[in-house]
């Protein structure tokens, strides 16, 4: 119980003198956190620098042959060499088609299902059980079969995309819409909210949090399921620019695609933190 | 004698299980006045939310007849509130939007509900709390809120479970207080649920005495405290044998 239980007002009613002395301790606090935070901060940049250190000393010094582990240095240049290569933007433009289409697909079809499964009977009972069946084997092992039916072309990395995104949005939606405090579903069967607005107004919010990690995986595995389907098979791409380029023993070139597609990924992933931070505020609070 | 607002006879729920079917309510039968504050008491297990559910409406009996103003009663009504154990805010809402939830579900005129919910969150005194999120109320404030929210659409009839069963002793004796205020101002049927028998007394017209295995109404007591009551009437001899009476009827002193 806080002091607000018995009387909400009585918060006003610090005496001066140790209003003086919380001030200076909120101070003292809020100078420890920053503190905590610099110092943190400080030793995950070292740790970064002391590997790229590590890295540039092994491969300059010999201790790697160069033609399998490039240095930092020579990586730099390649990453440059790359970018600015004619048929460098054409194959970034097929491979982020892809992993639109794929992602989007597999988050909507995946929200859509798993809301659907949860909110009526019939569709549970007539797809559910094949889905969970489905889900365990890895998607990845049907890569070859859809380029067979679906072409060398964008169509069959989507669609392995697709696949392989799927289920993590599916599952968590479904659990998320199932997840549900039973008081809660009996309050607005009370106000005689019917199917929609129940799932408007609880359901679909008390979704939200579980949804949004699904969203990351989902992510994740969307680029997963591209780069997989460019390297089994594919005329252009990143994926396939990379098999290419280690066909070539252009492991520098190999290693510019790798950390530029990592650092894509990553860029990604955190504006759907951002997104989540604001969508499902209430966690944070 | 006049119909009650609530009637039940014979009220029976029987619930389908994995192993035997199990008797939550075996004939209950029972009249609750308009306005009245009845409570419901008895170990767990006895019944009690059942019985409430199926005052609610969300439940279906297995047998018996259930009256309400003199019409078959068996689905939810909008002129029934109710509130349970756990406040059941919902933490993306603020207190206010809280509060304006069943008048929105309900199709209730906004700007007259806005105006209510202002004055519900003084009654229950959370004035200058409704932007705050419920994540950052305590327990004691939530089932404020929960109080306010129940209030909102001004329902008829309040089926409360155990609303303050999970706050401490200090916090449910407040609320109780608050709750006895709020009833004597607005004359709202109550049906209360608890397992508190001095709060049972403390608060109603007449006590419901339940008790298990399979859950039956043991009794009826008639709390004649007078009214209006303050926390001094647990000071009055009638309130210490009122007690021992359900305490006796419930088997706690063998
Ligand atoms: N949905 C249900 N399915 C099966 N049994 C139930 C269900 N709800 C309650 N029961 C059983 O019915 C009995 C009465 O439960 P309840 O009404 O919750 O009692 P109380 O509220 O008095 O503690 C208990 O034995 C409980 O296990
Ligand atoms: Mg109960």
């Amino acid at each position: 119980m806080t002091i607000a239980d018995t009387a909400p007002a009585a918060s006003a009613a610090v005496p001066r003198a140790l209003d003086g002395a919380i001030s200076r301790f909120v101070d003292a606090e809020s100078r420890r956190m920053r503190r905590k935070r610099l110092t943190n901060r400080v030793l995950a940049t070292s740790f970064g620098l002391f590997v790229l250190l590590v890295w540039h000393v092994a491969t300059e010094a010999g201790f790697v042959h160069k033609l399998i582990i490039p240095s930092p240095i020579d990586t730099f240049w390649a990453t440059g060499r790359v970018m600015s290569a004619a048929y460098f933007w054409p194959n970034v433009s097929v491979t982020l088609q892809e992993i639109f289409w794929g992602f989007l697909f597999g988050l909507s079809s995946g929200a859509i299902l798993g809301i659907s499964v949860a909110m009526f009977e019939p569709v549970r009972a007539t797809i559910y059980p094949y889905l969970v069946a489905l889900q365990a084997p890895p998607k990845i092992v049907l890569a070859p079969i859809f380029i067979t039916w679906f072409g060398f072309d964008q169509a069959s990395k989507i669609a392995i995309a697709v696949v392989m995104s799927f289920f993590p949005m599916f599952l968590n939606t479904l659990t998320g819409m199932t997840s549900v405090d039973p008081n809660a579903v009996k309050l607005m069967r009370s106000l005689t909210a019917g199917r929609w607005k129940t799932f408007r107004y609880l359901l679909l919010p008390n979704a939200l949090p579980i949804m949004m990690a699904g969203v990351k995986l989902c992510w994740t595995l969307a680029v997963l399921g591209v780069i997989v389907g460019e390297f089994v098979g594919a005329s252009a791409g990143i994926g396939y620019l990379i098999y290419a380029m280690n066909f070539q023993l252009d492991i520098a070139g190999v290693f510019s695609l790798i950390i530029l597609l990592s650092l894509f990924t990553l860029f990604v992933y955190q504006f759907i933190e951002w997104l989540e931070s604001r969508i499902v505020f209430w966690k944070q609070l | 004698m006049t119909a009650s607002l609530i009637e039940g006879r014979n009220v029976s729920k029987v619930y389908a299980t994995a192993t035997a079917p199990l008797v939550a309510l075996s004939d209950v039968s029972f009249g609750i006045e308009e306005g009245e504050f009845v409570s419901l008491v008895g170990p767990s297990g006895c019944g009690k939310s059942t019985l409430l559910s199926i005052l609610g409406g969300l439940e279906e009996r297995t047998d018996g007849t259930l009256v309400l103003d003199g019409k078959h009663h068996d689905a939810p009504r909008a002129d029934i509130g109710m509130m349970f154990q756990t406040s059941v805010l919902f933490p993306w809402r603020t207190v206010r939007e809280n509060v304006l939830l069943p008048g929105i579900i309900l199709g209730l005129e906004r700007k007259q509900q806005e105006a209510r919910c202002a004055e519900l969150l003084s009654m229950v005194g959370l004035d200058g709390f409704g932007e705050r999120y419920p994540s950052e109320l305590s327990g004691g404030m939530r089932q404020r809120v929960g109080l306010a929210r129940l209030l909102a659409h001004d329902p008829r009839v309040l089926l409360m479970d155990e609303p303050f069963g999970a706050l401490d002793e200090f916090t449910r004796e407040t609320m109780n207080i608050e709750l006895l205020r709020i009833w004597e101002r607005t004359r709202k049927t109550v049906i209360f649920v608890t397992h508190n028998i001095g709060e049972a007394v403390f608060l109603s017209d007449r006590v419901f005495v339940m008790t298990p295995r399979p859950g039956r109404l043991e009794g009826i007591v008639e709390i004649d405290l007078p009214r209006p009551r303050r926390t001094d009437v647990m000071r009055d001899p009638r309130y210490a044998e009122l007690v021992f009476e359900i305490r006796g009827m419930l088997g706690v002193d063998h």
